[in-house]
């Protein structure tokens, strides 16, 4: 560790990986929320083609990224709104677009493979201290948004229909938990790369919604992991020369492990205490039957 | 009460309170089909009243268009006397919907799922301080007590039974203190214990002169509250009733 600490880019990278680790699982937890679980997916592959026109440019590929991908999160939110089924298929075209013209446009640079690896996978090395301002502002932005429009966007997340009736803009909204999730893409992309990036905002939330039972305790939970897993990946991929970004997600990956191992001791113990306290205890094959046909109600 | 049938416009009787809701000739085409075909419906405060109908014929749908959350394609229909989209008073309706999204997700605890009914309460941009967070709790607490579910408040809803989902989802409406609660079938797949309590929930609020709007397959033990009934088919008003109550006495 502290040999580590002699290295300049492994300070700032420590930093940012903490930055990601709060960052990325906090925004997940409302994409998880609301079922949309692979939109940082798509939305790190339109990332990509900003990442091209920003060295095709010559303006800074963080920026370029930055742009692309929060106008392709707003586009996304607005096609989905408008209607379901081909929403899903302009969802493809715009994911796959993404990817190829961001290839061919860093390519078209002269870029090579070389410099397509480091965004796809992540490269810690060529982090440098303007990088970490810039993602530093972001993080701060990313998170005064949650903690200024988090009732509401737990609302959204809940139930559209009902955020509606609550006089709630929900399209303004819908269109800032898309623009978020596109920042946080920018965010944690030079460490764990377009690829993998959803990634460590939606494993550390499945691993904490197996030890949690509410919605805010499940985000503090989920920050908690994606820090530990981004530091410790990143310690560990400066340790055995490993790529960071796979580092990161199989460690976030061993965490959800033992979440789910650790959680069905922890409902065991629940399920008991609740039906000590109750006649219907929670968790009956009939209660299950409600729920599934509640969701098939509902999808 | 003196409520002429046609007088939907409001604005033109300045010294009577607009009605809850005041729908004419609302239209709703979905898919070239009329689901709603021309409902006039004018719910006056205090009303409990119960909307009855088969499988199909509309209910659901008129609720959502009384509250703008599905457009009409021809009529108009006003809250308190303003068009959804201009409407601003969101805090006064309670919207019970009828599915259970609940399941699945991330998990929320009770108090989490009932305390975001507080959030047409509250101001955007100004966190909760002081007086406005002890109102908010206070609010939660008792629509909690409202529905018999303080004790679980901490637990996870989605690890409720449907019945008491359903009572999570009535709280949450309640924590808004609204004058007007609107309820999709509130007592569908509910079973005989939550029927009742959800029922002795529904008599406070009528008994506090609040407005109810259900919708139902059958009324149950909610019946002896509802003041009025209408019944659709086809997506009209087929049948309409006042009816003797016992839950104003309350």
């Amino acid at each position: 560790m502290s040999e580590m600490l002699q290295y300049d880019f492994m300070r700032v990278a420590l930093v940012m990986a903490v930055l990601i680790g709060l960052t990325a699982p906090a925004v997940g937890t409302f994409m998880v929320q609301r079922r949309l679980s692979l939109l940082g997916d798509g939305i790190g592959h339109i990332a990509l083609t900003g990442i091209g026109l920003g060295l095709l440019t010559g303006a800074s590929p963080v920026l370029g990224a930055l742009a692309v991908s929060v106008l392709g999160a707003v586009a996304i939110e607005l096609l989905r709104a408008r209607s379901r089924s081909g929403g899903d298929v302009a969802l493809a075209l715009l994911f796959y677009g993404g990817l190829a013209g961001g290839v061919i446009l860093t390519n078209a640079n002269g870029g090579g493979s070389a410099t397509l690896q480091s965004y796809l996978f992540g490269s810690i090395s060529s982090v440098t201290a303007a990088d970490l301002y810039v993602v530093a502002g972001l993080a701060a932005a990313v998170l005064a948004i949650i903690a200024l429009f988090g009732r509401e966007l737990f609302l959204l997340c809940q139930d559209e229909e009902v955020a509606r009736a609550a006089g709630l803009p929900v399209r303004f909204l819908s269109v800032l938990i898309a623009a978020t999730a596109a920042v946080t893409v920018v965010i944690s992309m030079r460490a764990i790369g377009l690829l993998l990036v959803s990634a460590l905002m939606i494993v550390p939330v499945a691993a904490a919604q197996q030890l949690a039972r509410g919605f805010w305790g499940t985000m503090a939970a989920a920050m908690g992991i994606g820090v530990l897993s981004a530091v410790s990946g990143l310690a560990g991929s400066f340790e055995y020369d490993l790529p960071p970004g796979p580092s990161i997600v199989l460690l976030a990956l061993a965490a959800f492990a033992a979440a789910v191992a650790g959680g069905s001791v922890v409902r065991r113990r629940r399920a008991r205490a609740g039906a000590a306290g109750d006649a219907v205890p929670a968790g009956t094959g009939a209660e299950a039957r409600v729920d599934a046909e509640a969701e098939v109600l509902g999808g | 009460m003196n409520r002429p049938a046609s007088d939907t416009r409001e604005e033109d009787a300045p010294e009577q309170a607009p009605p809850p809701f005041a729908m004419a000739g609302g239209t709703v085409r979905r898919d070239g089909r009329e689901i709603l075909a021309g409902v006039d419906l004018r719910v006056a405060a205090g009303e409990v009243l119960a909307i009855l109908g088969p499988n199909g014929a509309g209910k659901s749908t008129l609720v959502k268009a009384l509250l703008g959350l599905v457009p009409l394609s021809a009529g108009r229909t006003l809250i308190y006397g303003e068009p959804p989209a201009r409407f601003r008073g969101w805090h006064r309706i309670g919207y019970v919907p009828q599915r259970l999204p609940l399941g699945g997700g991330v998990p929320a605890t009770v108090r989490e799922v009932v305390a975001s009914g507080r959030v047409a309460r509250r101001s955007r941009w100004l966190p909760a301080l002081g007086a406005g967070r002890a109102a908010d709790r206070a609010a939660v607490d008792r629509a909690l007590r409202t529905v018999g579910l303080a004790e679980r408040a901490r637990d996870s809803a989605h690890l409720l039974s449907g019945g008491q989902q359903q009572r999570v989802l009535i709280a949450r409406a309640l924590a808004g203190e609204p004058d007007v609660l609107v309820l999709d079938e509130p007592t569908a797949g509910v079973d005989a214990r939550n029927q009742a309590a959800l029922a002795a929930a529904l008599h406070d609020l009528a008994g506090a002169g609040r407005t109810v709007v259900l919708v139902a397959h059958e009324l149950g033990p909610v019946e002896p509250l509802v003041t009025r009934t209408i019944e659709l088919g086809h997506g009209r008003v087929v049948r309409e009733a006042a009816r003797e109550t016992l839950g104003r006495t309350a």
